[in-house]
């Protein structure tokens, strides 16, 4: 063999940028090689030549948005340059350092070269730069000590459809789902599938410790355990005493429930989710809690520190009892668990006479108006975005588990998606998936029969997950082996109605949403019957609602698009069971999402232009509908840009811009936020758990809070999420051009605008 | 007129309700050091290569005293002279995130120097380390130049005056601080010292709106005193900016060394020069250097930021909201 000449680096990088944007109108090679020209230092290697132009070129998405495919394109270079050549190489690589699983060595061994010719040559040109750049960043199995990648993006999708397959054909169906991101698994199973420690599961649910310090301990340490994993815990604290109530054993009195959460807070912060994220836990709290108001300020940036709790997550589980009083100004009454013990287990009319006979018997702590109580929930909401609005007996009332009465759904998760019933020694767990929309468009349609064809991959592969996973506690096995819920969630809904062409708040988007809603529940649902019938019904389906001739659906008035098709899944139930008790449940997504490339879950865009802070720093993400629109209209240009700019990534200031347009570019923040509970209480009958509903008010008061979360509930909302507000002032612009500012009051006098 | 000489007790009729507003507006941005999570940047630390700890030292010992430099000559210069009582309320409020910015990079430099000896060091930067020092005498020459001023009686006490405010608002806030703050997202773009980074958000958003506030005072005497803008004015201000560039120049000399991949004394003073245009043209003033922003990952401090809770920490809240309950109102 002949070696030639080593061209200098400087060639290499200049002929393969060139190559990389020979098929990208728009993109100019040479503006990216003079920003490495600029930025390099005299003695530059090959290495560091290339990350200039992945950075220089990704600093240029923010003018065309082609430039992300030239930085993915140069990085997914580096990427194969750093990782093992082929696919049982990088398996065999990953194993001999203690990664992989010996099982999943051994299947790879040997299906190599079967599995080999799976991978799909055209896998990486599919990334966007965010998404192949979280993907490196975060997701590749890395060597322990030199820290260079043991995988290239395909082998990784590969390496986790071959750790939750036993045939290759199995592997290859689930692979090619990952590489067309047409649908993910949620982030524990991307990074553990195939592992020597195959931690799938996303989400925890804890019941409350019991009122006992022994309890109180022993939850920590269980959340330590399942955190360690990158699970997301969410734990109610509902039981424990409140404030001056009575320590026998001591004759001294309580604390309450604040220092317990502190020493929480400690914890979680402690456990570093195996060196990739921090841990995150969300705290429930039923607000006749005699504690709830200082429960509240948890999250204040102001008062006393040894009272704040800053990386706890705050959420209130609210029975309707609360919501009623609020809406006719009536008083609510606070109680020491220790005095009420039996509420927190129970929900609807039977809360509802326990209740009002607690307080009969006197047994308040104290009484305080219930609007004044509404009006704090209001304002730690709006004061820190936490304090999600969370409803107890919608919750409980359409749930696959809570038919017999000692079932109960006592909190929701960290993203308020999951509604399980949890109990002291029954910690709930689901495995999360979600449909990528956006992959599923054709033309002016969704693909309905391949979404169907998705969905039944999805939710085979996460009934696989139940028996495949590693579970860190036995209240997790026990319940998750028992009740087999999954989550199968969607994103890229915000993608499906730009390319539509439907605003968030048109009847269509309701129409098209709510029938993606039912189709994905079917498809589910018939597939959980199918696996009922091959493996038989999850083990404790004669306890749920199902069992009873009760699905979803029936709690809702609603008249589904396809009854013959529900009538065939009711008599499948009738006949072979279900596999799974819980099926549908609408993650947040937002690493998922990134990685594919499209708007998160449900949500629409917060603005055409934002940048993502992450770990592996920031990244610009430019609305490209928007963008390709503004090129046909020949507007897209600095001036545009600026404008979006200056105006906070809206467009409702350019003035010229067609007001169809104006309207279908509406942010999160301009939009009427009655259309976005609409779209979920809408899909809330094919929901059986619950979605991660963010809500969206730029300078919220208490009372238009106060009403949107109130027509919230009335809708039938189980659950909501953030309360999303914005900073009062901000940053300087750094880089809009001077001299060209516009002037938002005076639109006619600003030349960007027109 | 807002520089005649006083204390003017009375807020109503209220002269000024823009600088109330923009007392209100800060209100409601309080954020504390607490928030701040610095455990990520330890572990950076000890990945950094000898050139970008170089970086990061420098960096560190210049914010170790920059903002104490600042409340300063509030205190000293700017609170004794804006004779506008709901002007002054703006003012004790920057003062406080003056505090508040001084106890982030204490904290920081803290966390970063766990050896008490080099910690010593870092704090007295600015009386060993050439690049800091002349930084430091720049600031106090300004803040000499109306020290003995006890009332702005004459056209040329108020011209001084003038001079000392916009100096502190266009070259120590508006350019010694952006220069840091390039550094700060130059790193956070390579993925490192995100606590720091996060910290540095907010005290750019403090920072902003310090500056928008001075040259509100200044646009307002401008409004009241024209004659006191000429063409001499401009030229001192000219020349402020020109002596304000190199001095930071010099700072990113020593900063940057030989250069990092990225980053270099080169691109900084485009940079710095692309600032300083800015400053001028919001004092209504051609600009005056012409050269364009080099530093791609500063456009990303345009746009919105969408904080993954799992990441960072969501700074993106108000602090006061008011209201009361009402279940009727449109949302």
């Amino acid at each position: 063999m002949t070696v030639t000449a080593p061209l200098s680096a400087v060639d290499d990088l200049t002929a393969e940028v060139a190559a990389h944007a020979a098929d990208l109108p728009d993109v100019d090679p040479a503006r990216v090689l003079a920003a490495v020209d600029r930025g390099r230092t005299a003695d530059a290697g090959p290495a560091e030549l290339r990350d200039l132009a992945v950075r220089a070129a990704a600093a240029l998405i923010g003018e065309e948005p082609r430039y992300s495919k030239l930085a993915a394109r140069l990085l997914a270079g580096g990427i194969r340059a750093e990782a093992p050549p082929d696919f049982p190489a990088s398996v065999a690589a990953a194993h001999a350092e203690g990664l992989v699983a010996d099982d999943t060595a051994a299947f790879v061994a040997a299906h190599a070269a079967e599995l080999a010719a799976v991978v799909d040559p055209a896998g990486d040109d599919r990334f966007e730069y965010f998404g192949l750049r979280t993907v490196y960043d975060r997701y590749l199995l890395r060597h322990p000590v030199t820290r260079r990648v043991l995988e290239s993006p395909q082998h990784f999708w590969l390496r986790v459809a071959c750790g939750l397959s036993d045939t290759v054909a199995d592997a290859a169906e689930l692979y090619r789902l990952l590489s067309a991101l047409a649908y993910l698994p949620s982030s524990p199973t991307l990074f553990n599938a195939g592992t020597r420690r195959p931690q799938l599961s996303s989400c925890f649910l804890l019941d409350s410790p019991r009122d006992e310090l022994e309890s109180i301990y022993q939850r920590y340490t269980e959340i330590a355990m399942l955190s360690k994993y990158a699970g997301g815990i969410g734990v109610s604290f509902t039981r424990v005493r409140a404030r001056g109530s009575l320590i026998r054993g001591t004759n001294g009195s309580s604390n309450g429930i604040v220092p317990w959460l502190r020493t929480l807070d400690a914890s979680v912060a402690a456990v570093n989710q195996g060196g990739r994220r921090k841990g995150a836990a969300c705290v429930y709290l039923e607000p006749w809690h005699a504690d709830v108001e200082e429960f509240l300020e948890l999250r204040d940036s102001t008062g006393d520190d040894a009272r704040r709790t800053h990386n706890l997550n705050l959420a209130l589980w609210v029975p309707d009892e609360l919501m009623r009083r609020v809406e006719a100004d009536g008083t609510w009454s606070l109680f020491d668990p220790k005095a009420v013990p039996e509420l927190t287990d129970l929900w609807g009319d039977r809360f509802d006479a326990a209740y009002r006979a607690a307080e009969d018997a006197g047994l308040a702590t104290r009484t305080v108006p219930a609007r004044q109580l509404y009006g704090r929930m209001m304002r730690t909401l709006a004061q820190t975005g936490n304090g999600w609005m969370t409803f107890k007996d919608a919750a409980n009332r359409a749930c696959n588990q809570t038919a017999l009465p000692e079932n109960v759904v006592h909190l929701s998760n960290l993203c308020t998606e999951i509604l399980e019933v949890t109990g002291d020694d029954v910690t709930a767990v689901c495995n999360l998936g979600s449909v990528n929309l956006a992959a599923h468009l054709d033309g002016p349609d969704l693909d309905w029969p391949r979404l169907a064809s998705t969905v039944r991959t999805a939710v085979r592969f996460l009934d696989r997950t139940i028996d495949r996973g590693y579970y860190p506690t036995d209240p997790a096995a026990r319940s998750n082996r028992r009740w087999r819920p999954v989550g199968l969630g969607v994103m890229g809904l915000a993608d499906v109605f730009f390319r539509l062409r439907l605003p968030f708040d048109s009847p269509e988007a309701l129409a098209l949403s709510t029938r993606i809603a039912e189709e994905i529940a079917l498809a589910a649902y018939e597939t959980s019957v199918e696996l009922a019938r091959e493996h038989g019904p999850h083990p404790a389906f004669p306890d749920t609602r199902a069992a009873r001739g009760q699905l979803h659906p029936d709690h809702f008035p609603v008249t589904p698009r396809h009854p013959d098709r529900w009538a065939a899944v009711r008599a499948g139930v009738a006949e072979h069971g279900l596999r799974n008790s819980l099926l549908v449940a609408i993650a947040p997504t937002a690493t998922i999402a990134s990685i594919a490339g499209c708007a998160e879950c449900i949500e629409p865009v917060v603005s055409n232009a934002f940048k993502r802070e992450t770990l592996s720093g920031e990244f610009l993400q430019l609305n490209p509908y928007l963008v390709a629109d503004l090129k046909r209209l020949g507007r897209w240009d600095r001036a545009t840009r600026d404008a979006i700019k200056q105006g906070d990534g809206s467009v409702q200031h350019l003035t010229w811009l067609p007001a169809d347009l104006r309207a279908l570019y509406r942010t999160a923040w301009e939009l009427p936020q009655k259309a976005l509970i609409d779209l979920a209480a809408a899909r809330q009958p094919y929901v059986d758990q619950s979605q991660s509903l963010n809500l969206f008010m730029a300078s919220p008061t208490i009372g238009k809070l106060s009403s949107m979360y109130a027509y919230a509930w009335r809708a039938g909302l189980k659950t909501t999420y953030y309360l999303r507000s914005r900073p009062a002032t901000r940053i300087a612009l750094a880089t809009v051009q001077a001299g060209q500012t516009c002037d938002l009051e005076n639109p006619e006098t600003c030349e960007a605008c027109q | 007129m807002l520089l005649d000489p006083g204390m003017d007790l009375t807020l109503r009729p209220m002269r000024y309700p823009d600088f109330y507003e923009q007392y209100r507006a800060a209100i409601r941005n309080t954020w504390t050091v607490e928030e701040v999570d610095l455990a990520s940047d330890v572990a950076d630390l000890a990945k950094l290569t000898p050139d970008e700890h170089h970086l990061v030292h420098r960096l560190v010992a210049f914010f170790a005293t920059g903002d104490s430099i600042v409340a300063n000559n509030l205190v000293l210069n700017l609170y004794k002279h804006v004779n506008a009582p709901e002007a002054r309320l703006y003012l004790s409020r920057q003062l406080f995130e003056e505090a508040v910015h001084v106890q982030f990079y204490l904290t920081l430099l803290d966390t970063y120097l766990p050896d008490p000896d080099e910690r010593a060091k870092a704090f007295a930067a600015i009386e060993h380390i050439p690049s800091i020092r002349e930084k430091g005498e720049f600031c106090f020459r300004w803040i000499d130049s109306i020290d003995s001023l006890d009332q702005l009686r004459t056209r040329d006490d108020r011209r001084k005056f003038l001079l000392n405010l916009i100096c502190f608002a266009a070259c120590i806030e508006g350019l010694f601080f952006y220069g840091a703050f390039a550094y700060v997202y130059w790193l956070r773009d390579r993925g490192l010292l995100d606590g720091l980074a996060t910290g540095t958000n907010w005290v750019f958003r403090d920072e902003s709106m310090h500056m928008a506030f001075a040259f509100s005072v200044v646009d307002t005497v401008r409004r009241e005193e024209p004659d006191l803008f000429d063409d001499e004015l401009t030229e001192q201000v000219g020349t402020m900016l020109d002596e304000a560039v190199e001095c930071e120049l010099q700072f990113a000399r020593d900063v940057c060394g030989p250069g990092l991949p990225g980053m270099n004394a080169k691109d900084m003073h485009d940079y710095l020069r692309y600032v300083a245009d800015q400053r001028l043209v919001r004092l209504g003033l051609p600009a005056r250097y012409g050269t364009r922003n080099p530093f791609a990952f500063m456009e990303l401090q345009d746009v919105q930021e969408l904080t993954n809770f799992f990441e960072r920490r969501v700074s993106a809240y108000q602090v006061a909201v008011s209201g009361t309950v009402d279940l009727d109102e449109d949302f």
